[in-house]
């Protein structure tokens, strides 16, 4: 992939995103907030009688590598359970999105998997965070 | 079309800059307008501060021997030079600190805790920089005083019939930013001060954006406070200076308690220090005092008055250049003599961190987001923006050159 593919790939989710839009019955959902960029992330997800994310689907708004990273991530989520998200590091989302694009932007393309996990973390009863900072 | 001319001699003045010249990859010269987030330092102040590292660093107003007096006497006369160069009556009139945000927040938090009760108003306005809204809020929630914001009109400009019916028997502190970081805009603060002493009010003038780039006489504008950082005027991070007149300075408490801002110390209580050092505990930023005194030495060869016109005609050349991109607007006043020189701009269809990206690509260094100031922002409806910003070693040709980019940018993201 090169770099005008990439951008192209960002590009077509941002303005064509995946699974977007609020779910009713949600499992549950999470928001975060990237302050450089201003980005938002709401993310829901839908949880099958094996565990497992069955569904999973985003809001948001701010810069095209944010808002292409969630829908990439709504699109990567379902059969994966909890515990395989939470030990999932950024570096797929990152590669999948294209490396050489989003190196100096590294909390955009994070951003929905962090908030991911936030909502992981606060759905099995943890505290919720200090800030909306994730 | 404008009139490419500039008082300045801008490859001497490149000479001087070596950061410069490079290219960000094989072929792609770094074109550097972010300079309303940090400006780039000439050799005389990188030299400055070597100098006094390899050969006479030490502590000041301490030791009895030579280097500490070497050190100390750098140290205050830069201070002297400092006090010129914004015409201060007195060097005990030029404290120095970290930074702007840290000389408001002193402001706040020794004259505002010990001067003002609930009911209080502190005037802010809303295109406040977060350092000059956040101090004022912390110190609302503290003493139980209202901030107000002064509204900003649709022209981008501060609206000053609103600003004189806000101004009533309630308001203490008049706080304003002498030039927008996000708007470019200049406000009329020499009125505003006049209108804030009528009042019965003081007023603070946050300086980060028009000390650099013009001319500025703290006695013309006849401003009680008015803070400033070394970083954005060719001088090294880490320092910064809160100007105040000196019958408020003398009746304020301290800042931080410590070495250097007592006089006598007994374990029952302390007398403090004479001004400037009563609000300087502890060792200060030498090195870097060193180096602000000879941004400003710097400065004063140029000219601030040369800086300022160059400034000028390089601004009024990018707006009429960004007028042309389709798609582009930009924020504040439509008028470059009215301006400082920065421009911020959204692009239709274009998040500006991607336009940021983008222009990094093709070498150009701006800056994306809200730029600290997310009110001004929301109030314009607009998450972010993308901001150009010049100063003295800019040329006409990168301005060429970010306009070239921006059409770049449109065709890379489609919009």
């Amino acid at each position: 992939m090169d770099r005008q593919e990439a951008i192209d790939q960002i590009l077509d989710h941002f303005h064509n995103p995946r699974n977007h839009g609020e779910m009713p019955g949600a499992s549950f959902s999470a928001e975060g907030i990237n302050p450089g960029c201003g980005d938002v992330v709401k993310l829901y997800v839908r949880l099958g009688n094996d565990g497992r994310i069955e569904a999973a689907s985003f809001e948001g708004q701010g810069c095209t590598i944010s808002q292409a990273a969630a829908s990439i991530m709504t699109e990567m989520s379902p059969g994966k359970t909890l515990d395989e998200i939470a030990a999932m590091d950024a570096d797929l989302l990152i590669e999948t999105l294209g490396r050489e694009i989003v190196t100096n932007r590294i909390r955009c393309a994070s951003l929905p998997l962090d908030v991911l996990k936030e909502g992981i973390h606060q759905f099995r009863g943890g505290d919720a965070p200090r800030s909306t900072d994730v | 079309m404008t009139e490419i001319q500039t008082p300045l001699n801008l490859a001497a003045i490149r000479a001087d800059f070596p950061i410069l010249d490079q290219d960000i990859r094989p072929g792609v010269p770094l074109m550097y307008l972010d300079n309303a987030a940090t400006s780039q330092k000439p050799l005389a102040v990188i030299e400055a501060m070597d100098a006094y590292y390899r050969r006479y660093n030490s502590n000041v107003h301490r030791g009895i021997h030579k280097l500490s007096d070497e050190a100390t006497n750098a140290y205050e006369d830069a201070r002297k030079r400092i006090g010129k160069f914004i015409n201060a009556a007195s060097f005990r009139e030029v404290i120095y600190t970290r930074n702007t945000t840290e000389s408001i927040n002193l402001v706040a938090f020794t004259w505002g805790r010990a001067n003002l009760k609930a009911g209080d108003v502190v005037l802010s306005t809303e295109m406040e920089h977060h350092s000059n809204i956040v101090p004022w809020q912390m110190l609302a929630a503290e003493k139980g005083i209202e901030v107000r914001y002064i509204p900003v009109t649709d022209e981008g400009e501060l609206d000053m019939k609103a600003f004189k019916e806000m101004l009533d028997e309630r308001v203490k502190l008049v706080t304003v930013m002498h030039m927008s970081n996000v708007l470019g805009a200049i406000q009329p603060v020499r009125e505003m001060a006049d209108a804030a002493h009528a009042a019965g009010a003081l007023i603070l003038i946050d300086g980060a954006q028009s000390v650099p780039h013009m001319p500025v006489d703290v006695q013309a504008l006849d401003c009680d406070f008015f803070v400033f950082s070394a970083h954005k005027m060719l001088g090294p991070t880490g320092i910064g200076i809160l100007y105040g007149k000196r019958a408020l300075l003398e009746a304020m408490p301290p800042f931080m308690g410590g070495g250097d801002m007592i006089k006598r110390v007994e374990l029952s209580g302390s007398q403090w220090n004479e001004l400037p050092y009563k609000f300087e505990a502890g060792t200060p930023a030498i090195a870097e005092a060193v180096g602000l005194g000879a941004a400003v030495d710097y400065l004063s060869k140029i000219g601030i008055e040369n800086i300022h016109a160059h400034e000028q005609a390089i601004t009024a050349y990018a707006l009429e250049r960004l007028a042309e991109v389709p798609g582009i607007r930009v924020l504040g006043p439509a008028d470059a003599a009215q301006r400082g020189g920065l421009a911020a701009m959204t692009l239709e269809g274009a998040h500006p961190h991607d336009i940021a990206e983008v222009l990094n690509y093709h070498g150009v260094a701006v800056r994306a987001g809200h730029h600290c100031a997310m009110p001004l922002h929301q109030r314009f409806r607009i998450p972010a923006s993308t901001r150009a910003s010049f100063y003295l070693y800019n040329t006409f040709e990168e301005i060429d050159g970010l306009i070239e980019s921006l059409y770049k940018v449109k065709e890379t993201l489609k919009a």
